[in-house]
């Protein structure tokens, strides 16, 4: 699939979710596979929207690029809005999720369900980019190579 | 599919179709709905889910905003959510501040 580049706007959303879903098909993922993978990317993505672009001030693009072998797909989403590694909300968010609904953290919840959903997730910051990176395992795919 | 909400009051109920995919773009518009079934008093808030393909955690806190409107008093049923919804509800925690009821 060619990568798909947007403007880092809330319109950005449905077409990623889009551009995941069809990943998710060619990766031959079973339906909650892929419904997981589609929430995983959107919250993220919401998160370089609002807290990344929004937020900050400053606008730019959200590339999501699709790379699959036999054992897995693996999505990645990439920005240009300052550095934000998004495991550290992870612990935070796990903490209070059985806290009455009016205290729960706002951000996190998004991120607390990429973690226990997704076989794997990496983060790195590289030449002024950020790069989210959502890695799922193929039904019969052996192990997870990176 | 874009989102859609659809809001009819029947007697003291609030109904509530929601369709499409609630995210951090659309949630603003259900929450308005929210606020427009909120300014008719009702005594139960129901919410009509079969035909949501795709709720963010945007939707989730739409639902925290619909009960502290709404006040403890009033109920929300959710109705016939599909199977990934409901599981990022009960994962949530969720079903223990909102009813959750098949398919009619």
């Amino acid at each position: 699939m060619e990568p798909l580049v947007l403007p880092g706007t809330l319109d950005a959303l449905s077409l990623i979710r889009q551009f995941v879903r069809e990943a998710a098909g060619q990766a031959g993922l079973a339906q909650q596979a892929a419904y997981d993978l589609q929430l995983a990317v959107d919250e993220i993505a919401t998160n370089i929207v609002i807290h990344g672009y929004e937020e900050s001030g400053i606008g730019g693009d959200i590339r999501v690029e699709a790379d699959l072998n036999p054992e897995r797909l693996a999505i990645t989403l990439e920005d240009s809005a300052p550095a934000f590694d998004p495991r550290g909300l992870v612990t935070a968010a796990a903490r209070l999720l059985d806290a009455p609904l009016s205290e729960r953290p706002v951000g996190g919840l998004g991120i607390f369900l990429t973690e226990q959903k997704m076989d794997g997730f990496e983060y790195e910051y590289r030449q002024g980019h950020n790069r989210n990176r959502f890695i799922m395992r193929r039904p019969g795919g052996k192990g997870l190579a990176p | 599919m874009a989102f859609n909400v659809n809001l009819e009051m029947k007697g003291t109920e609030a109904h509530l179709t929601l369709s499409g995919e609630l995210d951090a773009a659309s949630a603003g518009v259900l929450k308005g709905t929210v606020e427009q079934a909120a300014g008719n008093n009702p005594a139960k808030l129901v919410m009509h889910m079969q035909d949501l393909s795709f709720m963010a955690s945007a939707g989730l806190r739409v639902l925290i905003f619909a009960k502290q409107k709404m006040g403890e008093k009033v109920g929300i049923t959710l109705i016939g959510c599909q199977a990934p919804v409901r599981s990022t509800l009960e994962m949530s925690g969720f079903h223990h501040s909102v009813y959750l009821q098949d398919a009619e």
